[in-house]
């Protein structure tokens, strides 16, 4: 069974086998094209984002899939979630605006506080030491939609990492090997 | 990108290497070809290589690939474009290299439509191209095209193999359906002999109608 799958791959001619690793290759670059598509489009860098914590309860579970935007010209207002960046912490926030500053009507000169709903204090405590406020460049996006217990699978990968390899290398080899 | 592309090139020069000096070992014996025969698309490839080998080592024709370099070419600029997208995102990460990647995904997303567009009316199957050149050299070549289709959990194997002279657009066809338990037996192994037999009938056919015309 085994021998006979790799039988398919041994009888190609060249054209054949190039066919196949460049098959292989679209399929990677469609996922990659559609996700950057997105970043275009939503203007955030990342528009598709899983909630890790359940800081927003009952807003976000852990798990939720968030959709991002991240349009310029919209103004951040109070009582919106963002996904905010933090300077030393890899992961992104999900957490709603609580206080917010404008100057005029330029949008970089807004300055916002953010606290979780599920949380008694607010953010102060994770933005980096000695950061009072959150800026425009701060934000990876506002929320927008969301899709609940789809992110589980994304979160349970990422606990079990040698699982997820496992499973990318068996996917990643059925496709190089399996000859359409 | 230069120096990645140069790389690139290498990689696919070895394999041609490599597969080149495989062919050529194989060359002298005729390999058992054995498949999975459950697996439609194995059973497919399997009878159009023993196809196209009918037409190309005992008729002799020169194989074409002009069709399958054409897929190759644009596969290949696809997965370019998404590398370039790639790079340049990682160079220059987003919101500076907006305008490059709103270029990359647009040309992503035409070339495959292009490439769906040339798979379905131009390829339409075909899976091998054979040029059969007049021996006197009188007569114009001769362009034999080989496709064929097999539906999915379908036993029937549709091979259609048709003949015209390069400059005319008559065509000459005929296709043949059969179950591919005509050419492959119980344990999977194609028979080549059978697959020649039917498809040498349909190709003196196609020769003889030609010169009733």
């Amino acid at each position: 069974m085994l021998q006979s799958v790799f039988d398919d791959v041994i009888r190609m001619n060249k054209r054949q086998f190039i066919y196949q690793v460049l098959s292989f290759g679209m399929i990677v670059s469609s996922a990659l094209m559609i996700w950057k598509g997105l970043m275009v489009v939503t203007g955030s860098e990342s528009p598709i984002v899983v909630v890790l914590s359940g800081s927003m309860e009952p807003a976000f579970h852990r798990g939720d899939l968030l959709f991002l935007t991240n349009y310029q010209d919209e103004p951040v207002r109070v009582g919106e979630i963002v996904v905010f960046k933090v300077d030393g912490r890899d992961i992104p926030i999900v957490h709603r605006v609580l206080k917010l500053h404008e100057k005029g009507d330029a949008n970089n000169t807004v300055k916002f506080l953010t606290k979780g709903d599920n949380n008694s204090v607010d953010d102060r405590g994770l933005y980096a030491p000695g950061q009072l406020w959150l800026t425009h460049k701060d934000v990876v996006g506002r929320a927008r939609g969301f899709l609940p217990y789809v992110g589980m699978v994304t979160i349970y990968m990422n606990e079990y990492p040698k699982f997820k390899y496992a499973v990318l290398t068996c996917l990643g080899l059925y496709v190089l090997v399996h000859r359409e | 990108m230069c120096a990645v592309n140069d790389r690139i090139l290498c990689f696919i020069h070895w394999i041609m290497f490599e597969m080149a000096s495989k062919k050529e070992q194989k060359e002298n014996e005729t390999p058992v070809i054995k498949v999975n025969k459950w697996d439609g698309s194995a059973v497919k490839n399997a009878l159009d290589d023993a196809v196209r080998d009918v037409l190309i080592r005992k008729y002799n024709y020169i194989e074409n690939f002009s069709l399958l370099d054409g897929r190759l070419a644009l596969c290949g600029v696809a997965v370019g474009v998404a590398t370039v997208a790639l790079l340049w995102d990682y160079l220059y990460p987003f919101p500076t290299s907006k305008p490059v990647l709103v270029g990359c995904v647009s040309i992503y997303f035409i070339l495959m439509g292009i490439l769906t567009l040339y798979t379905t009316y131009k390829e339409k199957g075909i899976f091998t191209v054979a040029i059969q050149r007049d021996p006197a050299g009188f007569d114009p070549d001769l362009v034999w095209e080989a496709s064929s289709y097999l539906k999915k959990y379908d036993d029937k194997y549709n091979l259609v193999l048709s003949v015209k002279t390069e400059s005319s657009v008559t065509l000459n066809e005929t296709s043949v359906t059969k179950s591919v338990a005509n050419f492959i037996d119980v344990n999977g192994v194609v028979i080549p002999e059978l697959v020649e037999a039917v498809v040498t009938s349909m190709h003196d056919s196609l020769t003889s109608h030609r010169k009733e015309k």
